[in-house]
């Protein structure tokens, strides 16, 4: 009879060790899960709300009319057939954050891996037998009845956006013709002159002219109301620059009201 | 500025001035009176006039092997440069993709690259002799598609012209004001020991002499359409009148036995205005377009170099008899400042109004560009400490001024933003008697 290699005390040694090492290993998992240094799921910072004030301003002029561009071989959009719209069928997704109870458990059928999320606006269906073919493309550009620009306004009333650019272009360059000749006021406290503000009204003949000018609302202040006078006077008679060539309708108001400011003057702290 | 007019119509939000203070107020009862549609008229003025931002555009590169195409997108480009109106987004910012004569414009992207306008320009051969020549511009505040899209098709020997009535069509498109790139510049420059008439492009290119070496020509100035005149003197005879066109010299028949030095066309071409030599001084003369019923019009002791203005005033330069020199009159009166001697009077049809532009010496044998309103008042420098600067000249558009300069060590014919004040340089020629016109319209141009 051959000599075994182990005695049974060490094989008893052996098992008992390798049964230790096993309950060690599951007691450190279960150990792990309770404690502090379990790995638990990072959440994102929910973004934090921060009050903006909004201040409306009115953009330059004229507004640009809302409307597309006339086609006319174009059914308007209210005539045009409605493509069919394709529905999605509801499927559950897994999600770290399901409550581990039997209600929790999805009535849909698990959407397959790497599955691209409908739509936020999506049609969704218990059931979609087929795949439209001819479902609704991208949003095209608007065909609405009325010539116009995508990004203009209902009470927009210029149709041509090279017009309204130009027309722009022509106010900037009469409104830096009247800040060339305004001389402001120097040496002042920095807290008075920034808060001055005068009114005035200007005539403008036909032929472009600085006819005349009256004061609406004087500032109030002699200095002020001095310089303001002056650059007034010495535009009396001066002609104001032409609208551009290919515009010649453009034309600045008859009667314009511009408001000095000393906001901008040099002062004395 | 945006943020100013912004500002200005804030102001309409306030409360109105009370009924009193209106100037005209409407009667109960009576019809409204229709809106005054103008395009200004509640407004800030602080004082401030800060410097204009200029636009950033975007002319998109050709990678095309066409021949045509590569000309014709240079030459926008560069007539774009030349403008000093926009910030050009240079090619090596032009986002991946496909920029053949119909490939779509990848509006996005330029976009992300700050683009505010597109310019696209293309050609591509139509056949043998003929090119198809494309121009597309977008603004992307108004969307996807273009504003101005213009496609024409002409001979392959006109792809340079072509490209540079595509610029002036798209500037008309960006600004309300055409462009003015399809024009030619003409000047007298010195030939071994004569001067002779040249002309070029407005970009400096396709430089011609136009007079034979051995004659002394000087003084030429644009006519009819196509039509450049000039004063020449063969072997020391006096100065008299020819017509050039196309290739052909003709004398222009006028009533003086004397030299003439000098003439201009008023903007009708219905009146000219010649410089004639009178008992050793000169004197303008004006009379009809075809040299008939010339009458003596100035006043000063010495008259040369007329010009006329948009508006129909003729301006010369004038001896001032009570301070000894040379002054630039307008409508018989001296308005150059006194003491100084000024020359080579032009016109600018600008966008701020007609303005007259001159030259005055300023010692070193120096001179500088002055420039003021119509009649001579509100005058400003337009160049100072930038070596000497003479005899300008407006383009017709009145964007640009070209001079003869010597600035930057680099002598010859340089352009002038009115709007930018930025000055490039487009020809190495020095010269005299610089004058601009537009070249004949085409039939079918843009």
């Amino acid at each position: 009879m051959a000599a075994s290699a182990f005695l049974p005390r060490e094989l008893a040694l052996a098992l008992f060790l390798a049964g230790a090492v096993e309950v060690g290993l599951f007691g450190l998992f279960v150990v792990a899960g309770q404690n502090r240094a379990r790995v638990t799921a990072v959440e994102a910072a929910p973004p934090e709300e921060i009050a903006i004030a909004v201040k409306p301003v009115l953009d330059e002029l004229p507004l640009l009319k809302l409307g597309s561009k006339h086609v006319k071989a174009k059914l308007p959009d209210m005539w045009t057939k409605q493509a069919p719209v394709q529905r999605f069928e509801e499927k559950s997704a897994p999600s770290a954050k399901a409550e581990k109870t039997p209600r929790a458990i999805p009535t849909t059928p698990v959407a397959t891996k790497d599955a691209e999320a409908p739509p936020p606006d999506a049609a969704i269906a218990k059931q979609v037998d087929q795949k439209l073919a001819d479902a609704a493309p991208p949003k095209a550009e608007a065909n609405l009845p009325t010539e116009g620009a995508a990004d203009g306004v209902k009470e927009g009333t210029e149709t041509d956006p090279l017009k309204a650019r130009a027309a722009n272009l022509y106010a900037n360059k009469l409104i830096g013709w009247f800040q060339i000749r305004f001389q402001r006021p120097t040496g002042m406290p920095c807290e008075v002159v920034h808060a001055l503000s005068a009114g005035a009204q200007i005539t403008v003949g036909p032929d472009r002219t600085i006819v005349s000018f009256s004061f609406s609302r004087p500032s109030g202040n002699a200095d002020f109301d001095a310089k303001v006078k002056a650059s007034l006077e010495a535009e009396v008679g001066q002609e104001l620059p032409p609208p551009p060539p290919l515009y010649p309708d453009l034309k600045p108001q008859a009667v314009l009201t511009p408001t000095f400011s000393g906001k901008d003057a040099p002062c004395v702290e | 500025m945006r943020r100013m007019i912004a500002a200005a119509f804030a102001l309409l939000l306030l409360p109105a001035p009370s009924a009193a203070d209106t100037p005209t107020a409407t009667p109960p009862g009576a019809p409204a009176a229709a809106p005054d549609e103008g395009v200004l008229g509640a407004f800030v003025i602080t004082g401030v006039n800060t410097a204009e931002r200029l636009p950033k555009i975007a002319v998109l590169p050709s990678l095309s092997p066409d021949y045509e195409d590569v000309i014709v997108r240079g030459v926008v480009r560069r007539d774009f440069e030349l403008t000093g109106l926009y910030d050009l987004i240079p090619d090596s910012k032009a986002p991946a993709g496909l920029y053949g004569f119909e490939d779509p414009i990848d509006v996005l992207a330029w976009q992300n690259v700050g683009a505010e306008a597109i310019v696209k320009v293309s050609a591509q051969k139509k056949d043998a002799n003929q090119i198809s020549v494309l121009g597309i511009a977008y603004f992307l505040n108004v969307g996807k598609e273009p504003v101005y899209q213009k496609t024409i098709v002409v001979p392959k020997s006109d792809a340079r012209i072509t490209a540079h009535r595509i610029t002036d069509a798209l500037l008309g498109a960006l600004t309300g004001r055409p462009g003015s790139f399809a024009s030619e510049l003409t000047f007298s420059g010195k030939w071994a020991q004569n001067r002779r008439i040249f002309r070029m492009d407005a970009d400096g290119n396709s430089l011609l002499a136009l007079t034979d070496p051995m004659d002394t020509a000087i003084a030429p100035n644009f006519g009819a359409p196509g039509h450049i005149l000039y004063s020449v003197s063969h072997e020391y005879a006096p100065f008299t009148v020819m017509d050039h066109f196309q290739t052909a010299n003709k004398p222009l028949n006028l009533p003086f036995n004397t030299s003439v030095y000098s003439l201009a066309f008023n903007k009708d071409r219905s009146k000219l205005a010649v410089a004639v030599s009178e008992d050793s001084k000169s004197s303008i003369y004006v009379g009809n377009a075809d040299g008939s019923g010339m009458k003596k019009v100035s006043t000063s002791e010495l008259a040369t170099r007329p010009a006329w203005s948009p508006s129909g005033k003729l301006a010369w330069v004038g001896g001032d008899p009570n301070q000894g020199s040379q002054r630039i009159w307008v409508d018989g009166k001296p308005v150059s400042p006194a003491g100084f001697t000024a020359a080579s009077p032009t016109f600018c049809d600008t966008e701020d109004g007609i303005k007259l532009v001159y030259s005055v010496a300023t010692g070193n044998n120096h001179q500088d560009l002055i420039i003021a309103a119509e009649k001579g008042q509100n005058m400003a420098r337009l160049t100072q400490n930038q070596g000497s600067n003479s005899y300008p000249a407006c383009s017709p558009d009145g964007r640009l001024v070209a001079f003869f300069s010597t600035r930057d060590k680099s002598p010859g014919i340089w352009l002038m933003s009115l709007k930018s004040w930025k000055a490039q340089q487009v020809s190495t020629q020095e010269g005299e008697s610089l004058n601009w016109a537009a070249l004949p319209a085409a039939p079918g141009a843009p």
